[in-house]
């Protein structure tokens, strides 16, 4: 072997021990949460811990997607303690998925044709808009949230899905506008020109041409439009009340109930409420790194 | 000619930017002159029917508080450590990532993912990982024999500061690793081996070569990262809500008190107006930088 | 679905199924009889009902639910419970959202906010159904909530904070009977555990920024004769006094016999170390003996309560009483009539409240004479293997109950809610504890915030 082989394979083997050690690192804690939610009760506090656990049950993911109820052990008799709130988990599952699907089609479907008129017509403010909706992505939601809060008390929306829908496409409008106009500035005119000349209207153009090439950049707003409203926690906690209509965010905070912890359960809320999210992930990786190479993204 | 062009697409065109005009008024402009408005009125949402305006009287009652002193110095130091530690493992994980090593895929989806993990699913777990008696990491690190006796990781205010800077540097470091792997993969060979042909080792091709094609993307990014950790909520108030006492406050965290817990909806959105400020000052130095303008120039 | 439950059900002597069908008979039994003196309502729709984590808002529900049966079909009561750290902030932005709940089961200072705000019906009418003269000995309506000679909550309970002692370590180290108790003598005592048991923590209470620190200092500040606002003279605040600083310099010299952790601590963490056996003695209510006898026997039979320990100097020996009731929101209420009437017939019902009591021993008192007398109350196995402790609990604990929205109970405070609503008493103890302020700086800041809320809410006072 020589030299430089030498060292290129060292550094290769280093290379990977260190990323591996830094994954390791980094993925531990949903490793981790799930290794919790598939232990019953008694192995969860023994020492040491273990990583895979040696009895591996399903209780926790069962009573949250069965919102088994639980009973009260009080002296002699069980009682029912009437609703808590692990038997809401799926009802919240629901929810988070009508306000994250309806909020981002709302997003995507105002941004991406505001975004074809900025980029095709003349008229005054049409690179203003986009920066000024640069400037609104940057404002922290923090600020929205009471005054939206006012208004929807007003409307009588409180304690709805609807206001949690526009409010989520409050703050995921300003990014999906920024996006898509960059999107649609990389799209050539020449295209639609052509089928312009062919006497299609403008309508059939911006829908049987434009859209399919816009497609990866709506794609890429889209996903991070429903990362941002599955994982918000403020606006669903100023916006709901009712046991019935909170999102997995804000709901799975209630687990923390008076008496104990059920650490297995929260682990596994943890986990089902992730796996949305890493599957839209993994499935649409390419796209989302696309996205962010068209603008420093939001974190 | 192209038929029906000149009125329909005019029509068209108006019609495109029509919602994202009303949604803008209504989900950006308003809520944000409304928070702006509120600054100036004393309100208890439990009594909307007192309220009155006050002039600068929020505005004085903030800036004589020690607290809202408190919370901006704490989130200045916050933000700057956050930033630090992201910049340099972002850099880090990205170099290491820019190896054409098989199966490097898999480490980058791996290192990407925190990103996409709801901030109250890594609270819970970090609780839980992090618990002083109960917890794995404090039970890991007693065992290898770092520490004899259990950190009490959310108990102190240095400690909870250091923790909830872990969190933010576990969630966020992902994007400084995708902007600047999108950097470097744009970064032509012919640079590197020139420098090598010219006798330059690792580190010097790395402080010659790759730092200086990094800066203007580090400078967007560490910008763009500095206005958001600043006014972060959801990741501090979730992990130690503030505490222990106040000390890991920040100007989020305070306002949303204000207006919660002590009623004061008014004084809430007079600190949500010091954050614009601050917020506006940080995009004029990120416009400076990004260079605002040359866009316009060459569409 | 009842394999999940074998691990409780098989200790149970009975079926779980006969006792639900026991509890349906014994209802209906009782029921027949006041049924008919409900008028009959057509509405439809759920009841939201608030309450405690906790067993007991499920029994009083179930019991509204059976007058609905007969009175009201098309309505169900539905109890939603609220973390206790959450009470306060969630109480409000429903308020503030026009969405309250139609009943809601609350402590004192909650309660005695909302009621001076005008924010809940008047029940003088149900407290003349219910009985007037049933209260048990040594309380009065009023402390659980009347203004301006209206009452306007209901008793649902009452509960005390107890000093929680595990005998068999002050057996095993020689401490006298914690009964005859100074402040001295239990601070003594924390330092002798945590110096002979290494594992373990002499003593425990809460220290976070959070409701129960509020409640656990208070107890100490009035039996130190403090007060955070004066009564008798227009709710002037009366908090940066000898007294405070005297109950601040207890925590602290408490505090290094505490659990490290415990600057974190609520309620949920109080009773954790308890009934882990982390500490040998704690302040909490009965909730910690409800949970030991499910999870950790031992610690169950060995853990006595007591009043607290004396203060040297006033001897009082407070305990701070969350004098808990159900009160009615007057605005945005479409259940206004049926849950007055489902209310009146919980609180008539023998049976239910016996129940209601029994679903969490000791941690809900009886609030009447002939329920806090009954021989049914006694059929419990904690009464069996604990009379001392549950009676402490449910009478002794009386003479020494105080509150923060009725301080030293010599007049109901509508500040408490807010108070406790910006923890302010917390934040005080944390001062100390935490940023190692001195006492007497500390109080006051404390003094400072408490008459910046007299301030802004000076209507209240009225």
């Amino acid at each position: 072997m020589t030299r430089h082989e030498f060292w290129t394979l060292t550094r290769r083997l280093v290379s990977y021990a260190v990323l591996s050690a830094v994954t390791f690192l980094v993925c531990f804690p949903l490793v981790w949460a799930v290794s919790t939610s598939l232990k019953p009760k008694s192995e969860i506090f023994a020492t040491p811990p273990t990583l895979v656990p040696h009895t591996v049950t399903l209780e926790n993911y069962q009573a949250l997607i069965t919102g088994r109820p639980q009973y009260f052990q009080s002296g002699d008799k069980q009682v029912t303690s009437g609703t808590t709130p692990a038997q809401f988990f799926m009802r919240w599952f629901v929810n988070s998925l009508i306000v994250t699907l309806g909020s981002t089609l709302i997003s995507i479907t105002i941004s991406t044709l505001a975004a074809y008129s900025l980029t095709r017509f003349r008229y005054w403010g049409r690179t203003v808009v986009p920066y000024f909706s640069l400037l609104g992505y940057m404002v922290p939601s923090i600020i929205f949230v009471f005054p939206l809060f006012l208004v929807m008390v007003q409307l009588d929306l409180t304690d709805s899905l609807l206001s949690l829908v526009l409010g989520y496409v409050c703050i995921t409008l300003p990014f999906c506008m920024w996006l898509m106009w960059a999107f649609m500035r990389s799209i050539p005119i020449e295209i639609e020109e052509a089928a312009l000349i062919d006497g299609a209207s403008r309508l059939q153009v911006f829908w049987q041409v434009v859209l399919p090439t816009a497609l990866p950049g709506i794609i890429a707003a889209a996903i991070f439009s429903m990362i941002v409203s599955w994982n918000d926690y403020l606006f669903g906690r100023v916006f709901l009340n009712s046991l019935d209509n909170l999102t997995l965010t804000v709901g799975v905070m209630l687990f923390f109930e008076g008496t104990h912890v059920d650490w297995g359960l929260l682990m596994a809320a943890s986990v089902l409420m992730t796996v949305p999210m890493a599957i839209l992930f993994m499935a649409l990786q390419r796209h989302l790194v696309a996205g962010f190479g068209a603008g420093a993204v939001k974190g | 000619m192209r038929p029906g062009y000149t009125l329909s697409d005019r029509a068209v065109g108006l019609l495109f930017i029509a919602p994202f005009v009303t949604a803008a008024l209504f989900f950006m402009v308003y809520p944000i002159a409304e928070a702006v408005r509120m600054a100036f009125y004393s309100y208890n949402p439990l009594r909307p029917d007192l309220s009155a305006f006050v002039g600068l009287a929020n505005f004085e009652f903030i800036f004589r508080d020690p607290l809202f002193w408190d919370s901006f110095r704490q989130a200045t130091v916050w933000t700057f450590l956050s930033i630090v530690f992201q910049t340099v493992f972002g850099v880090g994980i990205a170099l290491l990532l820019h190896q054409a090593l098989p199966g490097i895929a898999i480490f980058r989806g791996l290192l990407l993912f925190p990103y996409i993990v709801p901030t109250v699913v890594i609270a819970l777990i970090w609780r839980w990982i992090f618990n002083p008696e109960i917890g794995v990491v404090n039970y890991a690190l007693q065992s290898v024999g770092l520490i004899g006796e259990p950190i009490y990781w959310l108990s102190t205010p240095s400690m909870a500061m250091a923790s909830t800077i872990m969190l933010n540097v576990w969630k966020y470091t992902p994007f400084v690793v995708i902007c600047v792997l999108a950097r470097l993969q744009t970064v032509p060979l012919e640079l590197y081996d020139a420098a090598k042909v010219d006798g330059a080792g690792i580190v010097r091709r790395f402080l010659d070569v790759t730092l200086p094609q990094l800066k203007e993307v580090l400078i967007v990014v560490i910008v763009f990262r500095t206005i958001w950790t600043f006014n972060k909520f959801e990741e501090i108030y979730l992990l130690t809500k503030g505490g222990p006492g106040t000390s890991t406050f920040n100007l989020a965290v305070y306002s949303f008190e204000q207006s919660i817990a002590n009623l004061r909806l008014g004084v809430g959105a007079a600190t949500g107006v010091v954050m614009m400020v601050m917020l506006s000052v940080g995009s004029i130095i990120y416009l400076r930088v990004s260079g605002f303008g040359e866009d316009e120039k060459a569409s | 679905m009842n394999s999940q439950h074998t691990r409780q059900v098989s200790r149970l002597p009975i079926d779980r199924r006969q006792v639900l069908t026991g509890m349906a008979a014994a209802g209906v039994a009782t029921s027949t009889g006041l049924g008919s003196a409900f008028a009959q309502s057509t509405k439809t729709g759920t009841v939201r009902v608030w309450g405690e984590p906790g067993p007991y808002g499920g029994v009083a529900v179930a019991a509204m639910n059976e007058w609905a049966q007969k009175n009201a079909p098309g309505l169900k009561f539905e109890i939603e419970s609220i973390p206790w750290d959450g009470v306060y902030v969630k109480l409000m932005t429903d308020l503030a959202a026009k969405r309250p709940p139609s009943l809601i089961s609350v402590e004192s200072p909650i309660a005695m906010q909302l009621m001076a705000e005008g924010l809940l019906t008047p029940v003088d009418d149900l407290v003349d159904k219910i009985g007037r003269n049933r209260l048990v000995d040594g309380v009065k309506w009023e402390y659980w909530g009347a203004w301006k000679g209206k009452q306007y909550i209901v008793p649902a309970h009452h509960q005390p904070h107890l000093l929680l002692v595990r005998m068999d370590i002050a057996k095993e180290l020689g401490l006298k009977d914690p009964d005859t108790w100074d402040w001295n003598d239990l601070l003594n005592a924390a330092k002798t555990i945590s110096q002979k048991k290494p594992d373990m923590a002499g003593f425990c209470m809460a220290l976070g920024r959070n409701l129960c620190t509020d409640y656990h200092f208070a107890a100490l500040l009035h039996s130190a004769g403090g007060r955070m606002f004066d009564a008798a003279n227009k709710f002037e605040v009366a908090f940066d006094s000898p007294q405070t600083v005297e109950a601040l310099t207890f925590v602290k010299e408490l505090q290094p016999y505490m659990p490290k952790g415990a600057v974190e601590y609520s309620f949920l963490q109080v009773v954790d170390a308890h009934v882990t056996g982390r500490t040998a003695m704690s302040f909490y209510w009965g909730r910690t003996l409800g949970r030991a006898a499910e999870e950790a026997k031992p610690v169950f039979e060995a853990t006595e309560a007591f009043n607290h320990a004396a203060n040297p100097t006033t001897k009082r020996r407070n305990n701070w009483n969350d004098f808990q009731g159900w009160c009615i929101p007057a605005q945005n209420n479409p259940f206004i009539d049926e849950v007055r009437q489902a209310l009146v017939y919980q609180q008539t019902n023998k049976d239910w409240l016996i129940k209601y009591c029994h679903s969490l021993m000791p941690n809900v008192a009886p609030t009447y004479k002939d329920i806090a007398d009954a021989a049914e109350l006694k059929e419990h196995a904690f009464y069996k293997s604990k009379p001392r402790t549950v009676d402490t609990y449910f009478r002794t604990s009386l003479a020494h109950s105080s509150s923060t929205a009725n301080e030293l109970l010599q007049g109901v405070n509508p500040l408490a809610g807010i108070v406790h609503g910006r923890s302010v008493l917390a934040q005080t103890v944390q001062k100390v504890v935490i940023d190692n302020m001195k006492p007497q700086d500390a109080a006051k800041w404390g003094a400072k915030e408490l008459s910046d809320i007299r301030r802004e809410n000076i209507r209240l006072l009225g």
